[in-house]
């Protein structure tokens, strides 16, 4: 037989320590940094030099590498190093961002009141998508709370796209109210009476 | 229908809390992820776990398990995986490794290097042999080359399996049987022992996708199969299975995904390369760090 088999049995070589690692975030070897950027993954003392190192660097697969590592750790200061890039000029980033904060709902539960009443409404609409992958009863009341005081209307949209995938009826007051506010909004009222429709045929 | 609070796999009262207590505990070690709608699965194996270990409630075996009394951890992660597979599963790709793939592996090997070829998870190794004897009966070039091939699987129970390599004659069904006759000897009723030839040529061992630690091991494959896996983690286990993945295979490596699968929703880390046969990924040659 031409098979041959593998050698395959030593263990690997002993993983640096954490504090190299961290280190090597800042090598000029582009592997390096990606490795350390692995190993770092569910590391609560490595958050900050994470966060650090994401706001420098500017190699894809790194970057990646880098923000998996913050979702496995997926604690507070996570959360906060991510966030930022919620505000990025760069669509990739900001998807990357969005990506990886949905994976954590329990984490920006914390961050979800202030994000959705930020000054700018970027921010907000991506905020509402956020709440995506919320418990629908979480998400309805921040969802409601958000249309009941929001001035623009593609924020109000992005919420009520939001509510017809996963709100409940206690949304009805808040999208009614949102339809009359926008009534000059052809496209706002129909999207809140099609969330109206489907959430009642979810109930029903 | 109401869902019930709480439900009594083996006799014992588990609540939904607990469930979910035991879901979080498998998907840390495995990036499995049971979601409600799979209850009926996850109280299946509880049972028969806490039946096998005579626990007398949840929480005297979630200490048990926690504790990892009697390696219980590996036993509740082998109750949790599936192992149903076959013989020639999803041969258009056994077909696009040797009309595409390896045509162009050899091309860049050096002289005496071997070709290395992973299946994760290989299950009771079906996989495996499958790759072993579709190179045997359909690549002219076997001959000329040392050919490595690893199965690596998390669940203890499969690799046991795979290394004694008897299956049943479901297994054997999209295989011809001139095959079977070729590679398999009778075994008992419904039952073939794949040849020793076979057994003894690959390499089986433990692997935790998931777990980062435990990919370092591997290196320098050409070619991974890693099918029907992927589906069961969530966004985060997938992501950083398929970083691993990545550093697994040699820069120009494939990795070949279950027919449900795509890499492209989970990582840019990889090249589409759409063959005649099948749709595979490739480990780009040069890593895209462009800025």
């Amino acid at each position: 037989m031409p098979f041959i088999k593998s050698k395959l049995t030593q263990e690997a070589a002993p993983q640096a320590s954490g504090a190299s690692q961290i280190a090597a975030l800042s090598s000029p070897d582009v592997d390096t940094r990606w490795r350390a950027a692995r190993a770092l993954g569910g590391n609560q003392e490595a958050v900050a030099a994470l966060a650090t190192a994401l706001a420098g660097e500017r190699v894809p697969r790194v970057r990646q590498a880098i923000i998996t590592a913050l979702v496995r750790t997926g604690d507070d200061a996570s959360v906060a190093a991510l966030l930022p890039y919620l505000r990025s000029q760069d669509a990739g980033q900001r998807s990357a961002a969005i990506e990886a904060l949905q994976e954590l709902p329990e984490g920006i539960l914390p961050f979800m009141t202030s994000l959705l009443s930020d000054s700018d409404s970027d921010v907000r609409l991506l905020a509402a998508e956020l709440v995506r992958n919320f418990p629908a009863v979480h998400a309805t009341r921040l969802l409601c709370g958000l249309l009941e005081q929001e001035q623009h209307a593609n924020v109000c949209a992005a919420a009520v796209d939001v509510l017809a995938e996963i709100g409940t009826p206690e949304a009805f007051p808040a999208l009614h109210a949102c339809a009359e506010r926008f009534a000059g909004t052809p496209f706002l009222s129909f999207a809140v009476s099609i969330a109206i429709a489907r959430i009642s045929d979810a109930k029903g | 229908m109401t869902r019930a609070q709480g439900h009594r796999p083996g006799g014992i009262h588990v609540s939904q809390e607990d469930v979910r207590r035991l879901c979080e505990f498998v998907y840390r070690r495995t990036g499995m992820w049971f979601a409600d709608n799979k209850r009926y699965y996850v109280d299946r194996r509880l049972a028969e776990r806490i039946a096998a270990t005579g626990a007398d409630s949840f929480l005297a075996y979630f200490s048990l398990l926690r504790s990892d009394a009697n390696h219980e951890i590996q036993h509740l992660v082998n109750a949790f995986t599936v192992n149903e597979t076959y013989f020639y599963r999803e041969e258009h790709q056994l077909r696009c490794m040797t009309s595409d793939l390896l045509p162009s592996i050899v091309h860049g090997k050096k002289a005496g290097e071997p070709i290395r070829i992973w299946s994760i998870p290989c299950a009771t190794g079906e996989e495996p042999y499958s790759i072993a004897i579709w190179l045997m009966e359909n690549w002219s070039e076997v001959d000329r080359y040392n050919i490595e091939i690893v199965g690596s699987d998390i669940d203890t129970r499969a690799l046991e399996a795979a290394t004694i390599g008897i299956y049943g004659e479901r297994a054997l069904n999209r295989l011809p049987p001139s095959v079977i006759g070729r590679y398999f000897q009778p075994a008992g009723v419904d039952a073939y022992r794949i040849d020793p030839g076979l057994t003894n040529s690959i390499q089986f061992t433990r692997a935790n996708l998931v777990d980062v630690e435990d990919m370092r091991r591997y290196r320098d494959f050409d070619i991974a199969f890693c099918r029907n896996v992927l589906i069961y983690f969530d966004d985060t286990s997938r992501r950083s299975a398929a970083e691993s993945l990545y550093d697994c295979l040699c820069p120009g490596g494939y990795i070949c995904l279950g027919h449900s699968e795509t890499m492209s929703r989970i990582s840019p880390l990889f090249r589409v390369c759409r063959f005649s046969d099948a749709i595979v990924y490739q480990r780009p040659e040069h890593a895209d760090d462009g800025r």
